[in-house]
């Protein structure tokens, strides 16, 4: 048995089930969930309409996956190794050897030594980097032709740089405010209201500007119309720990009591607080797809936590300090402490990490940052002495997509991607644990207290029904319309009657609430005695 | 008698069955029954028989009653068998009486029979077969029927209603039936006799007796019943159909779409000359010889173009008519100049107008002419404002009344209303127009108030304009008014006052303008550098562009400016004297315009308040440095107070407490984090005093290893932190679920003291603490984090986000399950292959606009044949159409077959 391939020859069955089976699991990832059960639907007509769609979407899946599969130019790999060979042995010399010339290009160091620790930020292609020194440097380059777009010193301190939607702005953390500075290091911006910010993150498809400063405010600015849209106090104190979750938007601070919160721009309060470590919290990254959260702690552990079913455990434990950790776009995690930086790898899609590179940078260089280039297969090292950047094959994405992020991008599809991404920049509200969940029925409130209007409305409903029904004709003496009418004022004051014996019971309950409250604060003296003490109970 | 009778009978007989043998078989069984009974009183005998066999005995006696007497039979009349069902045996007995009478009416019978006889002249053997049977065995037949009798004793009515017209056989008889056994004997021993013995025999066995027809309702009501049934069949092989349609997720409407030609050419190909005129043109162009020329080199047109002397004059003949004509129109405008009649020159004038007004459409140079034209019109217009109405001649009339004026003057004066409201049109609309145009210079003026003298010559012109204003003022003498209140002395005080006060004002004013000028001629390229365009900087310049404009800071730009400088210069000296210079320098090798000016000479300079000197500095500053501008700014407002408050406090925060915090701080964590980083701060703050280019050896002390009381203090800090956890956790509990209050006695409330004392709290005090105690360990136990000890999700319902569900299912849905796996996947284009995004999102009507919607026709559809197939994708589903639209042009309608 076998296909007919075009050029006349037959596959073998074996290689023809490969493909259908690697079809088959890209077929799952484009249906997006489970089939709909139309088993225990009654309506034959929805469950015609919704076979029929089912059918469709299955289509759909089908074609997306025969084009993903036979459409992407290139695949990526991994670092294997032969026989007694460890993969984290392999030295980037030795990898420099083996790659193209390209490739080799993008290991080198930047020495700085005056300005440093440098703190890095790519844009989402990968094509332009954000670089900050601790004394005020800043600089954008081109990754692509290594040229230095622009530099400036700023002669303050700059605690962190990050690109806003494109590489035309930049947000830095400096001193006493963050600034927004454009490509050409004019500063367009002084955000004041925000204060000594820390750390600073983009939620590229909200438009929102996410700051923690010295005193633990979070506050999330809309860099498109200028409006401060959220402003928390954490109250758990001060924290330079800060990851948006790229999944969902929601943000995430690592604290000193070794707990992590995550917050949403809708909410005063955290959506979630997590005691991952027993130590403050000196890293933390999320995986690209939003399911994984990576924590470092001072008591030396690194956990890796699963975001989707919350359990007390984590999903792994590694020994070791980060001050810094990131995930790549394939699931890389790299950490790094002082001039050590080791790249983790989930090499049986478990979620059980192991050991896949380490490399040391000069004894003595700090390292502050660690960042994988989107789309390329590179990690940016900031460290204190400037910043360098090594070889992590399997790291990137090999495939982009022009419709997200297109690292060739021209000024013009520049141009055009950034009115487009404003057209579909999504409102503060959706960002939420579970975005999946928007549009599905509102989850029910515990006990919805009905609004005034409401018990108004419901009121008047049953007056107006009360009122429609016609009286009975009464013998001839009965039926006089003042009898009628009375009779009329009669009904219509016995459907009120339960409305309104509610509305007095509530109001009354208000009332002696007050009265609590009152008799609480102020009792007369002579009364005072006979007052409970608070002490005593 | 008898005889005849019984042949008379057998004739009725042969006749009776005619059609077929089966119904023969029928009316032989029906004869058997004596006396001939209305229908009603039959069923009700009918009903009564299988219970009372005294009346069948009756009947019988009745039968041998009647063999040998005719029978009458009365129809009972209508109301009487109908309406009045209750009936005796006895009652039924009387109705023998009728049937003695019945002899009179054998002359009819006659009469009958001899019709019959000529109608039956074919069934002649048939008949005397009959006879002869019935003539050998009549006892025989007798006894067979008594027997018989009572197999099948039903009472059978006839079929038409009876009267003397259409007597029973009985009746003619006065007998009992011959039947089919009495008629085969004789065949006995004939060919084929047990043959035909046997089949009589089984038919015998299988007869039953003819029901008796339904009455009329409940006959209709089977009509109806049938016709139901056929029109439901007819109906049902629409099923399919309908069935289809309803299942079909797209229905298509555009399918037979004949729109006629698409293109000119089509249309043009089609056109055939109709008329004379068309058919000569036609001719003409479609010339063979014509279309030959043309197609070859073209010379031969030359020849077809040759002109016959004959057409040469006439020709001449042509020109010399138009001549004459022209010089007879020439003579008549001259003959009309001199008319002198009025009536006639306004009818030409109208006819020239409309000419004018054609014109005028038509090209802009006569447009324009027209214009000026109505515009000196106008112009008229409003000199004699004879639209007004207010001439003397317009208000008598109007006195008067229009109504009773001729028709000249009605005209008159509509139109002069109509110019009325032509012109007041115009000129409300013209207002409009220059009031927006005087707002957009007011604008301008605006702005440049706003850019403080941009345009030098403008400014000059305002501030003068303002001078000559406030002269004015100053000059103008108040007349004080001799009488009324203001009269009064004490008024006129007041007066007087508030006037000096305006004075003083307007002068204070005056000086100021002056400053101002004086100042705009002093600044010459320094003011022009500030009309820097408006950019993202001018925020923080904003409040100091404002500074003009108000009048409370008299002093001149120059020297806002210049304080503000000075306010920041002093206040950097204050704090960082170096880091002033440093940034002045490093602005000024940013800028590159100051080029070659020593930074220290520069802030020597500065101190010396050289004002030219000053000033280029300032411009360079102004220009393109937004830096420069919004610390400016900072220090105008007074915030940079507060930071260095700040500084301070973190300077001490530095200093002297740290070794106290080690100690003291252990439990609390976040101030050693905060110290650390503080620490950082201050050190590279230092450096950047320092200098910046010069790297320090200080930089790399600080990312040494932290100490060892931090070290210390990071490892006490896990002890508590899961107990501090779940302490947070109790209070967000607590928060969100607030635990019952505790009940209290209060001693003599709701029962006497000594009861209390030995009983304690009353059981539903108790009960109800109990159950708000239940209820909320049952609402902590709902909670998702229930189970979980170190997470607290927040159980807050978000509002703003409540308006991305939807508050009840959609209508079809009755499960949210299925409702929310439906919704899974994306149906934009982003996200599916270019070949699904048109079925996910197609209409459930496929219609162009215009299209006439035909009935549906019927086709024969398979009704097991799936969905899938007659959804095709749209390319097929056309191409169907296509088909069938051309099969159904040709006249012969082919509707799509079965398919598979």
């Amino acid at each position: 048995m076998g296909v007919k391939q075009d050029d006349g020859s037959i596959m073998p069955t074996s290689e023809q089930e490969k493909i259908s089976d690697e079809l088959d699991i890209r077929v799952k990832k484009f249906l997006r969930g489970e089939k709909t059960n139309l088993e225990g639907l009654q309506d034959k007509k929805l469950k015609g309409q919704l076979a029929v769609r089912e059918e469709l979407f299955g289509k759909s899946a089908q074609a997306a996956a025969k084009a993903e599969k036979w459409l992407l130019p290139s695949e990526g790999g991994y670092l294997e190794a032969e026989g007694i060979e460890k993969t984290w042995r392999i030295k980037q010399e030795s990898i420099a050897h083996e790659v193209d010339i390209l490739s080799a290009r993008s290991q080198y160091d930047i020495v700085l030594p005056d300005l440093g620790p440098y703190t890095l930020d790519f844009t989402s292609s990968g094509r332009y980097m954000a670089a900050g020194g601790r004394k005020g440097h800043l600089a954008i380059l081109d990754m692509k032709n290594m040229s230095l777009v622009k530099e400036i010193q700023v002669r303050e301190t700059v605690r962190d740089v990050v690109f806003l939607h494109n590489e035309l702005f930049f947000a830095a953390a400096q001193k006493k405010y963050p600034y927004i500075y454009n490509r050409d290091g004019t500063e367009l911006h002084c955000l004041k209201e925000h204060g000594a910010v820390l750390r600073l993150q983009f939620l590229k498809n909200h438009f929102l500007l996410a700051s923690i400063n010295k005193s633990g405010q979070l506050r999330y600015q809309d860099v498109t119309m200028g409006g401060m849209v959220a402003n928390y106090r954490t109250g758990l104190g001060r924290t330079d720990v800060m990851q948006v979750n790229p999944y969902n938007g929601v943000v995430a601070l690592g604290h000193s009591l070794g707990t992590v919160s995550m917050w949403k721009p809708t909410s005063s309060t955290a959506l979630l607080k997590r005691l991952c470590h027993k130590g403050p919290i000196t890293a933390m990254a999320f995986h690209p797809n939003g399911h994984l959260m990576a924590t470092a702690g001072k008591e030396k552990k690194i956990m890796l936590w699963d975001l989707r079913n919350l359990k007390d455990e984590p999903l792994q434990t590694l020994p070791g300090n980060a001050d810094t950790l990131d995930f790549s776009q394939k699931g890389l995690l790299a950490r790094s402490t002082s001039s050590f930086v080791q790249i983790l790898r989930d090499s049986s899609g478990t979620q059980n990490y192991n050991n896949y590179m380490t490399h040391k940078i000069i004894k003595g260089y700090q390292v502050e940052k660690v960042l994988f280039r989107p789309y390329e297969d590179v990690l940016g090292i900031g460290h204190s002495m400037g910043w360098s950047s090594i070889l992590i094959p399997g790291s990137g994405e090999p495939n982009f997509d022009s419709w997200v992020a297109n690292p060739f991008e021209t000024s013009k599809q520049r141009r055009e991607r950034e009115v487009h991404s404003l057209l579909d920049k999504l409102p503060p509200e959706t960002i939420m644990l579970n975005p999946t969940k928007i549009g599905t029925v509102k989850p029910q409130r515990r006990k919805e207290k009905k609004t005034k209007e409401e018990k108004e409305a419901d009121m008047e409903a049953a007056v107006e029904a009360v009122k429609g029904i016609e009286p009975k004709k009464k013998t001839k003496g009965r039926n006089k319309p003042s009898k009628r009418t009375k009779k009329k004022q009669e009904i219509v004051a016995n459907a009120k009657r339960p409305f309104l014996e509610q509305q007095k019971k509530e109001e009354e309950q208000v009332v002696r609430k007050k009265q609590k409250v009152i008799e609480q604060v102020e009792l007369p003296t002579s009364l005072q005695r006979f007052s409970r003490k608070k002490s005593a109970t | 008698m008898a005889e005849t009778k019984r042949k008379s009978r057998g004739e009725a007989k042969g006749k009776r069955g005619k059609p077929s043998k089966k119904q023969k078989k029928g009316t032989d069984t029906r004869e058997r029954k004596g006396p001939r009974l209305p229908n009603a009183l039959r069923k009700e005998l009918e009903r009564l028989n299988p219970v009372d066999e005294g009346f069948g005995s009756d009947e019988d006696q009745e039968e041998v009653y009647g063999r040998d007497l005719y029978e009458y039979e009365e129809e009972l009349p209508e109301e009487e068998s109908k309406k009045n069902r209750r009936y005796d045996p006895v009652e039924n007995l009387e109705y023998q009486m009728p049937e003695e009478f019945e002899d009179e009416n054998v002359s009819s019978d006659d009469d009958n029979d001899t019709r019959n006889a000529g109608e039956d002249g074919v069934e002649d053997e048939d008949e005397k077969d009959d006879d002869g049977r019935q003539r050998t065995t009549r006892i025989t037949s007798e006894a067979f029927e008594g027997k018989k009798k009572k197999k099948n004793n039903v009472v059978i009515s006839e079929a038409y209603p009876e009267s003397e017209y259409n007597p029973t056989r009985d009746m003619l008889e006065g007998e009992g039936p011959v039947s089919i056994g009495d008629l085969l004997d004789p065949l006995h021993g004939v060919s084929g006799y047990s043959k035909l013995r046997k089949r009589i025999h089984h038919l015998e066995k299988k007869s039953v007796p003819t029901p008796a027809p339904l009455p009329k309702a409940d006959q209709e009501k089977l009509e109806r019943k049938a016709a139901y049934e056929k029109s439901k069949e007819e109906l049902q092989k629409w099923e399919p159909i309908i069935k289809r349609n309803r299942e079909a997720p797209t229905i298509y409407f555009d399918d037979d779409m004949d729109l006629g030609f698409s293109t000119v050419g089509a249309i043009a190909s089609e056109f055939e000359p109709r008329t004379e005129f068309e058919k000569k043109i036609a001719s003409l162009v479609y010339d063979d010889q014509v279309m030959e020329a043309h197609q070859k080199d073209g010379s031969r047109l030359l020849e077809l173009n040759k002109v016959s002397a004959e057409d040469e004059k006439d020709r001449h003949n042509r020109m010399a008519k138009m001549r004459s004509l022209l010089f007879r129109h020439e003579m008549k405008s001259k003959h009309i100049k001199k008319i002198k009649s009025k009536t006639y020159h306004r009818l030409l004038k109208k006819d020239r107008l409309k000419a004018s007004s054609t014109q005028s459409q038509m090209d802009p140079e006569a447009a324009k002419e027209l214009a000026m034209k109505q515009e000196y019109e106008r112009a008229k217009e409003r000199m004699t404002l004879r639209h007004k109405g207010s001439s003397k001649w317009t208000k008598r009339i109007k006195e008067r009344g229009i109504d009773v004026q001729d028709e000249g003057t009605r005209t008159a004066i509509a139109e002069q209303q109509h110019l009325h409201a032509l012109l007041t049109r115009k000129m409300n609309s013209m207002k409009d127009g220059s009031s927006s145009s005087s707002d957009d210079s007011s604008d301008e003026d605006d702005v440049d108030v706003y850019s403080a003298g941009s345009d030098q010559a403008r400014a000059s012109k305002l501030l003068e304009k303002a001078k000559e204003k406030t002269l004015n003022l100053l000059d103008e003498d108040d007349e004080v008014p001799k009488s009324g209140v203001l009269s009064l002395p004490f008024m006129v005080r007041g007066l007087k006052k508030r006037n000096e006060a305006a004075a003083e004002e307007a002068k204070l004013a005056l000086q100021e303008y002056e400053s101002w000028s004086n100042q705009l001629e002093d600044s010459n390229g320094a003011d022009n550098a500030k009309v820097a365009p408006p950019s993202g900087r001018m925020v923080f310049n904003a409040s100091k562009k404002e500074a003009p404009e108000s009048s409370n800071k008299t002093q001149s730009d120059n020297k806002i400016r210049s304080d503000n400088y000075y306010g920041n210069s002093d206040s950097e000296d204050d704090f960082e004297p170096k880091e002033n210079v440093d940034i002045r320098e490093d602005r000024s090798s940013d800028l590159q315009n100051n080029g070659g000016i020593n930074p220290v000479l520069l802030h020597k300079e500065f101190k010396n308040h050289k004002d030219s000197l000053f000033k280029n500095f300032d411009d360079i500053v102004q220009d393109p440095g937004p830096k420069t501008t919004h610390e400016v700014s900072i220090f105008a407002s007074g915030t940079w107070k507060k930071m260095k408050g700040g500084n301070n406090a973190d300077a001490n925060a530095n200093k002297p407490t740290r070794p106290l915090e080690s100690v003291v701080l252990n439990q609390n964590l976040q101030e050693p984090v905060k110290d650390l980083d503080e620490d950082s701060d201050a050190d590279s703050e230092g450096q950047m005093v320092d200098g910046i280019l010069t790297s320090d050896p200080k930089v790399e002390s600080s990312y040494e290893l932290p100490s060892q009381a931090e070290i210390i203090r990071q490892a006490f800090a896990a002890d508590d932190v899961e107990d501090d956890f779940e302490k947070e956790k109790q209070e967000v509990l607590n928060k969100e679920n607030p635990e019952p209050e505790k009940p209290v006695l209060l001693p003599g409330w709701g029962q006497w003291t000594h009861v209390q004392k030995k009983k304690g709290l009353p059981s539903w005090m108790l009960q109800e603490h109990e159950s708000a105690k239940r209820m909320r360990e049952e609402t902590l136990k709902k909670r998702k984090d229930a189970h979980l000890k170190r997470v607290i999700i927040s159980e807050k319902l978000d509002k703003k986000a409540e308006k991305l569900y939807t508050k009840s299912l959609p209508y079809p849905f009755t499960s949210k399950e299925v409702y929310e796996q439906s919704i899974r996947m994306p149906l934009g284009p982003e996200f599916n292959p270019a070949t699904a995004v048109g079925a996910l999102n197609r209409p459930e009507v496929m219609k162009k606009p215009g299209v006439i919607i035909k009935p549906i026709e019927f086709e024969e559809v398979n009704p097991y044949e799936r969905i899938e197939e007659q959804t095709q994708s749209g390319k097929k589903h056309k191409k169907r159409n296509k088909s069938k639209s051309n099969s159904s042009k040709n006249g012969t309608k082919v509707k799509t077959k079965l398919k598979n």
